[in-house]
């Protein structure tokens, strides 16, 4: 009886976590504030912009535009834009044209699977509203239904010189918000 | 450069041992989203690295286009139907209005129909070219990913020029083209696929003739003759495996009796053959298109096609890039066809895809699969 007493009222380890976690709470609030407030701030948003590697998932026919700015003339890569294939070191999805039902599922997986922070590029009229084919049965009407979007694209395809405003767009995007509040 | 090495027969490597759980095979699902492009699945079985079992998993992009094109007036479906392929969009385009004429009864002018050969011909290149970018893709050669895709750009500003659009063209309108040629669009045709032709022999050297290439295509993915027909194979793939079919010169339509030019065919039916066809076909382009711009007639370019589709039913067919691509349709007399049935070349090929990687390596997917130039988006519809 009086043990149990004891291990309630006097336990020093679970005093000690309390008042830890408490401390650990605040040091890691003025962690966040110190970051988005210095140049520190900058610095990740740099890395960030200059740095996005969108995930090579192709959901219709304007992958054949989106292959185009990839390409020799309109080089995304200068803006820091290189395609590649494994989802875990990817931050962006631009999804190009028309997402059926079927392809809908599979694209919330692959965003749920990507690590923070990431970003969606919705790319053609499609993945906006539509597009060509809104009475179509089989397909959803925009992409902001399963996904967040940072970025519309519209044209049906856009033009190569579309895609590259929309990275910049983005891009500026990222330059003014705050470190722990994206993706 | 030395030889590339000797393949490793597979029984000194094939297991005959089972894993602790008992089972001898493993599933994988690769894709819809993979290394390569291309929104498809395929569901692959491996005893070891030897794939056992395919099969392919379609229809991320169906759209129901079939059902779409019921809804719409004939003209408003013309953007409808190039959509699935939209690197090839002329081609199918083509297909569209050639059954539509067929039922409405109209003839095309001359003029209409070299401009038609001659946006055909353009997209083909441009169609392979894409093909062949991908295909450094798969195999992860990043040279030929940029060299076609920037040879591509010299096609797209003509058809531009031509058509007004980069690559979704409409150009092709029941009775003819809706653009006359623009001004000095002949000579800079001719410097254009001059150029290109000089570009093929780089491509040769970098790529075609590179033991990195033919060391991982050569004898890979075979298909053969008698498999290819029965599979229903169509265009550079059924080509490829040593079969002389090409609907441009069994069943020629617009411009093409009048144009001098060859069909290439391969014997072996390997990844290597149906890359070589797609090359060859390239070259055979570039040589029709200075055929057409030389050759072309005076006239009109179209003739008043009324928007009513009569009563009647007809099948229209072209050679697109991926093979034979066809429209079954029905008219009931309003501006709506009753029916229209839509079959690519892709959905074609489509049955290729496990006969070419069955017994083949994992590692060796990539090349077999993308040899067959199949495009899920055409596929699908």
């Amino acid at each position: 009886m009086s043990a149990q007493r004891t291990a309630q009222e006097e336990d020093p380890v679970a005093t000690l976590a309390e008042g830890l976690s408490i401390w650990v709470g605040k040091l890691s609030d003025l962690v966040k504030k110190v970051v988005d407030t210095g140049p520190i701030r900058n610095v990740i948003n740099w890395a960030r912009m200059y740095s996005l590697w969108p995930v090579n998932i192709t959901t219709a026919c304007c992958s054949a535009e989106f292959g185009a700015a990839s390409g020799a003339r309109h080089d995304l890569e200068r803006f820091g834009v290189l395609p590649i294939g494994s989802l875990r070191q990817s931050d962006l999805i631009v999804i190009e044209g028309t997402i059926t039902k079927k392809m809908a599922k599979r694209l919330r997986v692959i965003y749920d699977q990507m690590a923070l922070p990431r970003y969606v590029i919705a790319m053609g009229d499609c993945a906006m509203s539509g597009g060509l084919f809104h009475d179509s049965y089989s397909i959803v009407n925009g992409a902001h239904e399963f996904v967040p979007v940072d970025v519309y694209v519209p044209g049906c395809p856009p033009r190569p010189e579309a895609l590259e405003q929309a990275i910049i767009m983005l891009q500026e995007k990222i330059r003014r918000s705050k470190v722990y509040e994206q993706g | 450069m030395s030889a590339p090495p000797k393949p490793v027969p597979l029984t000194t490597v094939e297991s005959t041992e089972t894993s602790d759980s008992g089972a001898q095979t493993l599933t994988l699902s690769v894709g819809p989203q993979h290394s390569g492009s291309g929104h498809m699945r395929l569901i692959v079985e491996v005893d070891g690295d030897i794939i056992v079992n395919v099969s392919p998993d379609p229809g991320y992009v169906h759209r129901g286009i079939e059902k779409i094109i019921e809804l719409r007036n004939i003209i408003k479906s013309i953007p409808v139907i190039e959509r699935p392929s939209i690197i090839d969009a002329s081609n199918l385009n083509h297909a569209w209005v050639r059954s539509i004429e067929e039922i409405q009864g109209v003839e095309v002018p001359r003029r209409g129909q070299y401009l038609r050969t001659l946006l055909n011909e353009m997209n083909r290149i441009m169609s392979h070219l894409y093909w062949l970018s991908i295909y450094g893709v798969f195999l992860g050669h990043t040279t030929m990913f940029m060299w076609p895709l920037g040879d591509r750009e010299l096609f797209i500003d003509l058809a531009e020029k031509l058509t007004g659009a980069r690559i979704t063209y409409s150009y092709l309108v029941p009775g003819g083209v809706r653009r006359d040629l623009p001004p000095g669009f002949a000579e800079e045709a001719v410097k254009r696929t001059e150029y290109f032709e000089k570009r093929l022999k780089e491509y040769d050297r970098i790529f075609f003739n590179n033991p990195l290439f033919t060391s991982r295509a050569k004898g890979i993915g075979v298909l053969p003759k008698q498999k290819a027909i029965e599979l229903g194979c169509t265009g550079p793939t059924l080509r490829g495996s040593g079969v002389d079919a090409d609907l441009r010169k069994d069943e020629p339509y617009a411009a093409y009796p009048e144009l001098d030019f060859e069909v290439s065919t391969r014997p072996d039916g390997d990844s290597f053959s149906r890359a070589m066809v797609h090359m060859d076909e390239m070259r055979e382009s570039c040589k029709i298109i200075r055929q057409i711009v030389k050759k072309i007639p005076s006239g009109p370019i179209r003739r008043k096609a009324p928007i009513v589709l009569p009563r009647g039913v007809a099948y229209g067919r072209v050679e697109s890039a991926r093979g034979e691509c066809s429209f079954y349709l029905i008219g009931e007399g309003g501006d709506k066809p009753y029916r229209a049935r839509y079959i690519t070349g892709s959905y074609r090929n489509m049955a290729a895809i496990p006969a070419v990687l069955l017994g083949s390596r994992l590692a060796d997917m990539p090349t077999a699969w993308w040899s067959i130039d199949y495009w899920p988006v055409e596929a699908d519809r």
